[in-house]
């Protein structure tokens, strides 16, 4: 019964391999977790880094109140249950439950009592004299799972429990294994490579892939709103249908183009809204993805659709309740192989279709997906990045969706006729445009809020959910860009500062007090040295360089400090720099400073020139090792 | 009844070809066995012609060698000193050897590959090699014509041995290990409850190897013990009565001590060999 937290998790082999990159998380009391990811994604190293089995190369994995880097798995409070089951071979099925306990010196009349226990839940007491090679591979897991659940661990890991087991025995064991969460109370993380379990049991999942973590959802949510390319095809049986094509936005309207077919459709901009603009040139390609339900070749859905597409169908799975029917939107194309044309629907078995007929499908476009077809980023994201609104500069003012305001210093720029990009971070709710709350969701942790600012559609998110029907915005100007004839006129700030620095150790000389006399005394200090600069550190901070680098390395490595503009101050001591210009926006003052043949920005109300000192907050930098780009703090 | 006939004759193939198996088998270990048999039959014998002799079974049944052999020779004191050597070092080596292996199939640290070579490739070298510095060692610390030195060279390079074991435990899945660390056990808790249960049949080559190899040892010991005759083992001693002068007289009192000396190898081998077949590991993972 703990939280579980994990913070820039890093796994660098030796040979430079990194297993698990950045892995941040936090898991909270009674949740069921699950990691899922095709093999060599890096799920099952990142639960062995929780148990204790695998060293964490860099970054902080708490357990409770308590950070365990360096903790003994014995003394982590945990209890995992393995993919071959790892249990005793010369022991009872009652010793293999009771061996943990004994190791903890329990008394036997409680040691007996909780094994019993544990049988019952299990309903592997008639077993309990038997050695493991006697049992059957359901009854060993039954068995691994009790001597797990005997611990009463804070956090359960279960690793790919029930890959060794045959399809019916599973399907059981899974509901087996969702009751126990439900009745031990505490926190189960679980990692398998089948969508299936991960869908059916977890309260939330971790997709995994090539060590990076593609989405943490809700089962619901990246079903509804995949991240990417790989999520939405890793989750969902038939796999989601993908289809190359272009988008080609006029009026009201988007015409949607499918390559290497003659298929094309138009529907109404509304559904579309949140689709990145700058795919919606009708030149720049996108992957269009549908699930096989949101395919309909009902009469009454075609009817009603003006999304309707042909299909020449290939060939069908009779599945009893419904029917997979496999075709392709290429009249050329066969239907058999993953192709960009191929198209799976799940149909009810309305009417019997043949092989080689064409028919009409009718498309869900409220369900469509978009995906970049490089990055296979989503471009339809549920919270969308960016408004993008056109815009006009004339003497010095900014106008945009019918209103108009006055360019802070900062940012002035020439006239000029472009594309303005707000970031949905950048409206802020206490401006003084009135815009009307079309709708306010949350979505994955944060609230999303159309607006509509005099008949334009904006995005905003927010910490706190928006109830009032309309509200007052207005926007934050370091965060703007302004784009005209492909050049970007006005950039925004960057969000964090970088500083080349060395982790450094410093030996001197002091007077100190010892046994009442005042004598000079060695003291080492350790700090990050940025310049002429030193910055001593804590001795956490110094623990945790030392662990993701080695003692050796850690004063060799080239480091980086970052450092938010509001986490800097221009003081008396520390690293040098040159003040340039000092950036009005309005309500704050930023300096931009040169350190080196970097630019830095720091949050200031005095107007300075000439050198100046920067003194970074140690608490609230990050330390990045930029030879692999590891975060360490 | 085709099928029928059809299988019988490959039933019957299969009978011909064991049999053919069989009798191979009982010629090769009818080969083997003779030096023994001769050697028994030798120990009876009573009258005394030496090596040299032209007939097999004795003319005279006896018990007389057997009764010299503990009476007359010093051959009881020779067996104690050997017994005693072989023990030790049978414990000594067995606790590093199994250490040893753990260590190295299961920890990872650096140079654990180079390690590994270095003690394969310094195992290739005979022993005899190093014999004269040795024994100036163990003279400069007074451990000549000692047993407690002989005992010390012969577990000295113990560890060389993890080769066999540590394939052994490799075997052994390591999720059991895992699995153990985190039920609470620590990694020397995890060697002595799950791991040593499980490599009994590994455990019994290691004790037999490590037993017979200084129960038979004979030039180290020859050449440590120099000539001081309370101090020598079984090989050394018997190997005194098989030169040219003592030959004649001792030539079957040698071969009721060889029958003697090779009692514990057999009974040990006898008692440990049910052992060896069992196999342990069954059951423990997934089957």
């Amino acid at each position: 019964m703990a939280d579980v937290s994990l913070k820039h998790v890093y796994k660098v082999y030796p040979n430079g391999t990194k297993a698990v990159n950045d892995f941040n998380m936090e898991i909270r009391d009674k949740e069921f977790i699950v990691f899922v990811g095709p093999s060599g994604c890096g799920k099952s190293t990142t639960l062995r880094m929780i148990a204790g089995l695998e060293d964490i190369s860099a970054g902080e994995l708490k357990i409770g109140e308590l950070i365990v880097n360096d903790m003994e798995p014995k003394d982590r409070d945990i209890a995992m249950v393995f993919q071959n089951y790892a249990l005793y071979p010369h022991m009872t099925v009652y010793e293999n439950i009771a061996f943990g306990l004994r190791l903890r010196k329990l008394p036997k009349d409680d040691i007996h009592k909780k094994v019993v226990e544990a049988a019952e839940i299990l309903g592997i007491t008639d077993y309990l004299d038997k050695k493991p090679k006697e049992m059957s591979g359901g009854q060993r897991q039954r068995v691994a799972l009790g001597r797990a659940i005997v611990r009463e661990p804070k956090v359960m890991l279960l690793d790919e429990p029930l890959s060794n087991l045959d399809a019916k025995l599973r399907t059981q064991m899974r509901a087996e294994i969702s009751k126990l969460h439900t009745k031990l109370q505490t926190t189960f993380i679980y990692v398998t490579h089948d969508q299936v379990e991960a869908m059916t049991m977890g309260t939330r999942i971790v997709v995994m892939k090539d060590g990076f973590v593609q989405q943490i959802d809700t089962p619901k949510n990246l079903y509804s709103y995949p991240a990417n390319k790989f999520v939405a095809g890793f989750i969902g049986t038939p796999q989601m249908n993908f289809f190359e094509g272009t988008l080609l936005k006029t009026g009201d309207s988007v015409a949607i183009k499918f390559d290497n077919s003659d298929a094309e459709i138009t529907v109404p901009y509304s559904l579309l809204y949140k689709a990145k603009p700058a795919y919606l040139d009708g030149k720049k390609k996108v992957i269009i993805g549908l699930r096989a339900e949101d395919i309909s070749l009902a009469k009454e859905n075609i009817k009603n659709s003006k999304a309707v597409i042909k299909v020449k169908i290939s060939h069908k799975e009779e599945l009893g309740s419904e029917t997979i029917i496999y075709g392709d939107i290429n009249m050329e194309g066969d239907g058999y192989g993953e192709s960009p044309t191929r198209v799976i629907i799940k149909d009810g078995g309305e009417r019997d279709f043949s092989a080689g007929e064409t028919v009409e499908a009718a498309l869900n476009i409220e369900h469509i997906h978009l995906f970049d077809k490089d990055t296979e980023q989503s471009v339809l994201p549920r919270v969308p990045e960016f408004n993008d609104v056109e815009c006009e500069v004339k003497d010095g003012k900014l106008s945009f969706c019918g209103v108009e305001l006055e360019l802070p210093q900062a940012v002035k720029c020439e006239d000029l006729k472009g594309e303005l990009l707000i970031p949905t971070d950048a409206i802020l709710f206490d401006g003084k445009w009135k815009a009307d709350v079309v709708s306010c969701e949350n979505a994955g942790g944060v609230n999303l809020s159309a607006l509509r600012l005099n008949g334009n559609r904006l995005y905003a998110v927010s910490t706190e959910a928006v109830e009032s029907k309309s509200v007052k915005i207005g926007i934050d100007f370091k965060k703007i860009t302004v784009v005209s004839e492909g050049e970007e006129k006005i950039s925004p700030m960057p969000q964090t500062n970088g500083f080349p620095c060395k982790f450094v150790k410093k030996k001197t000389r002091e007077l100190a007090e010892v046994n009442g006399k005042m004598k000079k005394k060695k003291i080492v200090r350790f700090g990050f040295e940025i310049g002429d600069a030193f910055f001593e550190t804590t001795d956490e901070t110094s623990q945790k360089i030392f662990a993701a680098l080695g003692i050796k390395k850690s004063f060799t490595a080239a480091l980086r400090m970052e450092c938010g503009a509001d986490n800097l101050s221009v003081s008396e001591v520390g690293i040098a720099a040159e003040a340039v210009r000092t950036l009005d926006y309005g309500t704050e003052k930023y300096l931009a400073c040169a350190v080196g043949d970097n630019t830095v920005y720091v949050k200031t109300d005095k107007e300075y020139s000439g050198s100046i000192c920067l003194l970074p907050d140690l608490a609230q930098v990050g330390i990045v090792e930029t030879e692999r780009e590891i975060k360490i703090i | 009844m085709g099928v029928k006939k059809k299988y019988r004759s490959k039933k019957g193939a299969e009978r011909a070809c064991l049999a053919l198996i069989y009798i191979v088998l009982g010629v090769i270990s009818l080969i083997w066995l003779i030096p023994f048999l001769l050697l028994i039959v030798q120990s009876f014998r009573g009258e005394s012609s030496g090596m040299s002799m032209n007939y097999v079974f004795p003319e005279q049944w006896t018990f007389d060698n057997y009764i010299r052999l503990f009476t007359e020779t010093k051959f009881l004191r020779w067996y104690g000193n050997t017994l005693l050597v072989s023990v030790v070092v049978t414990i000594i080596q067995t606790v590093i050897v199994l250490m040893t292996s753990y260590a190295l199939s299961r920890l990872r640290f650096k140079l654990r590959k180079p390690l590994m070579n270095l003690m394969l490739i310094l195992g290739m070298f005979p022993g005899f090699l190093s014999m004269t510095a040795v024994y100036f060692i163990l003279k400069e610390i007074n451990l000549t014509q000692n047993l407690v030195g002989l005992m010390l060279v012969y577990s000295a390079s113990s560890a060389m041995q993890y080769y066999i074991c540590k394939g052994f435990f490799d075997t052994i899945p390591k999720s059991l290990d895992e699995a153990a660390r985190i039920d609470g056990a620590s990694r020397h808790t995890v060697f002595v409850k799950i791991i040593l249960p499980l490599a009994k049949p590994i455990i019994i080559y290691t004790v037999l190897s490590a037993f017979i190899a200084p129960w038979g040892e004979y030039m180290f010991s020859s050449f440590i013990m120099l000539g001081d005759s309370d101090h020598f083992t079984v090989a050394v001693g018997m190997k005194m009565w098989l030169e040219k002068e003592s030959v004649n007289e001792y030539f079957t009192v040698f071969c009721a001590a060889a029958v003697v000396v090779s009692i514990p190898i057999t009974a040990l081998f006898i008692w440990l060999q049910r052992y060896y077949v069992e196999g342990i590991t069954g059951g423990s993972v997934k089957g």
